[in-house]
């Protein structure tokens, strides 16, 4: 039926098909032909003349030819053994390198869909991934055995018993390990101090705002919450050792809180260092917990190194700005002064070993301590001077950078992207197209 | 090109040939006369022509550009010089100095009206924003709308006094529903509460 059909439609429908399109070209070569074009004619017709005569009979044996050999590798393919049927399994990740990370989306426009990625940056390839609903947050045992992720959700959805967790993870198989109800946890736009880990991995730091500013300190060996700590006109966790953590508090100055097993914390509060109504320490500013260390950045530029503990204390202030050789930048005082500051969201991230600070910059007044940093300026810190400026990719809100010796640097931009770059010549070494959302911060191994 | 190389040999660097390609072209087309004239024109038009982005500020269409940041008379901060006093449903209108998230005049409320289906939050953070109109500044309470997802429509992201959470009142970052039955952010309002001139 096939061949009859074939046979019949075929001539009709090909033919009338064919004339339709030789009669377009022919119109447009008619009105478009010049000089030149018809004298071109004679020697294609000679060629013409010389392709049917001596190419048309070599061309139909290498057809058949070719018919033939097609047919013998269909026939030899026959043989071969049909698929084994499979049966379906779940990937395991080997031990995680200095180069997995693991990155916070925070989804933005679907806060509810937060998720965490779990990504090689060498091949600049996702791993897997694990929820991390609303305005949710990450930490990771110093030792890599475990990954923990604090989310809220509420039992129907937007509406309902609400529901604060802290999920733990095996690395290498992503599944939960334990999940906890949390008292609560403050929903703020994801910070990475909203959530922290001691640095010996037994604490876990969970800042709440209700009824009132504090911190549930969690143990990670018994997952049960090991105290509750006020600490009234303060917010965020700064760790600091096994058993301690600061906190950035509404005068401009430090509390610092001891923890100590069976006992009453210990509260002391530094005087105030910064003046938050003129030139506010940013949140994100990078900590170190196992010695203490921080770098408080203001938005004007301004950096003031502390070294935390049960008494905190600041040290002089540098400026970013006068590290590269530039005028020192305003505060609100001067709000017009356009120069370079820093600004973003994640905007400033340490690398340990080499006391380098990295800080995204861009050119604008004060108050624009949110946009995105068109540069990321590598500081050395204990030289208070700029070793370099890394040109971005594109205007980034986040930066990140691994803690081994060949370190990468990361940033986003506003679709998602993830861009991975050699912190050592600061060239970009691959990009992960519209790797999520709104990429808000990311945790390297050791951090 | 120099006068003593001969102009169309086929020798000549690709550039050299196509730029006396395109002067020929241009030289078939125009006479003298016609260039004069056009010269002509352009000098008598100079004035009219905006040269300077400045010039162009002060347009009734012009948007915010850098150099309408010295318009707005009075304003002590970069939001307030180029803010605007007659769509709410834009980033750059005055009151929302210090906006973050998503303007309920979008989702199907207002400037201080939450969305039907939401429900405003009895606490808020504040602003103090501005007006370029009376020249007086205002003090402004950002009460989100929650209990549906996120609104999506005009998303801003204004920082004008802009404080970290631990000045939570001046804190942006905060989902502000605190008070309502569910604390899902959809939306922000911008009422205000007081003048602060």
């Amino acid at each position: 039926m096939i061949a009859a059909r074939n046979s019949k439609d075929a001539p009709i429908s090909l033919v009338g098909r064919h004339d339709l399109r030789q009669k377009g070209k022919m119109f447009h070569r008619r009105n478009s032909r010049t000089m030149r074009d018809r004298r071109r004619d004679v020697p294609r017709k000679a060629a013409s003349a010389l392709f049917f005569r001596l190419l048309a009979p070599r061309l139909v044996f290498a057809t058949c030819l070719g018919a033939a050999l097609l047919s013998s590798t269909t026939h030899a393919r026959a043989e071969e053994p049909v698929l084994q049927t499979e049966q379906s399994d779940i990937a395991k990740l080997p031990p995680a390198g200095p180069h997995r990370i693991l990155v916070m989306d925070a989804d933005y426009p679907h806060a509810k869909d937060g998720r965490v990625y779990v990504v090689d940056t060498d091949a600049g390839k996702l791993l897997g991934m694990v929820q991390a609903a609303y305005n949710g947050n990450m930490v990771q045992a110093p030792d890599g055995r475990f990954f923990s992720v604090a989310e809220t959700v509420w039992s129907r959805g937007n509406r309902g018993d609400r529901a604060d967790l802290l999920a733990t993870y095996d690395p290498s198989t992503l599944t939960i390990s334990n999940d906890e109800v949390l008292p609560g946890r403050a929903l703020v736009t994801p910070k990475a101090n909203d959530l922290a880990i001691s640095a010996d991995g037994g604490r876990i730091y969970v800042y709440d705002m209700i009824p009132s500013n504090a911190v549930h300190v969690v143990s990670t060996a018994t997952h049960m919450i090991e105290t509750n700590v006020d600490i009234p006109g303060c917010a965020l966790i700064y760790p600091w050792g096994p058993a301690g953590f600061s906190s950035l508090c509404a005068d401009g100055g430090l509390s610092n809180v001891s923890l100590s097993a069976g006992g009453a914390p210990k509260v002391t509060h530094t005087p105030s260092f910064f003046a938050p109504d003129r030139d506010p320490v940013f949140e994100n500013s990078p900590s170190v917990a196992t010695d203490g260390s921080a770098l408080f950045i203001a938005y004007s530029g301004l950096v003031y190194p502390a070294k935390l503990g049960a008494n905190s204390t600041i040290g002089t202030p540098f400026s970013i700005q006068e590290a590269a050789g530039m005028k020192r930048a305003s505060d609100a005082s001067a709000p017009f002064e356009t120069t370079w500051r820093p600004g973003g969201w994640q905007l400033a991230a340490y690398h340990k070993a080499t006391g380098r600070l990295y800080v995204l910059m861009h050119k604008g007044t004060f108050w624009t301590h949110k946009e995105p940093g068109t540069e990321v300026w590598e500081i050395d810190v204990a030289a208070r001077k700029l070793v370099r400026r890394i040109s971005l990719p594109a205007p980034s809100a986040m930066i990140g950078v691994t803690q081994d010796a060949s370190p990468l640097l990361f940033t986003t931009n506003d679709t998602g992207d993830f861009f991975i770059l050699d912190a050592a010549t600061g060239k970009l070494r691959r990009k992960m197209d519209r790797l999520g959302t709104s990429l808000v911060f990311t945790l390297a191994p050791g951090q | 090109m120099r006068s003593d190389r001969r102009p169309a040999a086929a020798d000549a660097p690709l550039m050299d040939r196509l730029a006396e390609k395109a002067l020929r072209a241009l030289a078939g087309r125009a006479s003298r006369r016609g260039v004069i004239a056009r010269i002509g024109a352009g000098i008598v038009a100079a004035p009219a022509l905006p040269l300077l982005p400045a010039a162009r500020a002060h347009g009734p269409s012009a948007q915010p550009t850098a150099a309408k940041k010295t318009t707005n008379e009075g304003a002590r901060t970069p939001f307030a010089a180029q803010a605007q006093v007659s769509d709410d449903t834009k980033c750059d209108y005055w009151r929302y100095c210090a906006i973050d998230g998503n303007l309920c005049s979008t989702c199907g409320g207002g400037v201080h009206t939450c969305p039907p289906g939401t429900a405003p939050s009895p606490t808020s953070w504040i602003g103090t924003c501005f007006n370029p109109h009376d020249r007086r500044s205002y003090i402004v309470a950002y009460r989100d709308c929650c209990g549906q997802d996120a609104c999506n429509q005009v998303s801003c992201l204004n920082t004008d006094g802009d404080q970290p959470s631990y000045r939570p009142q001046a804190n942006n970052d905060i989902i502000w529903c605190f008070g309502t039955t569910s604390l899902v952010y959809n939306c922000s309002t911008a009422a205000i509460v007081g003048s602060a001139s």
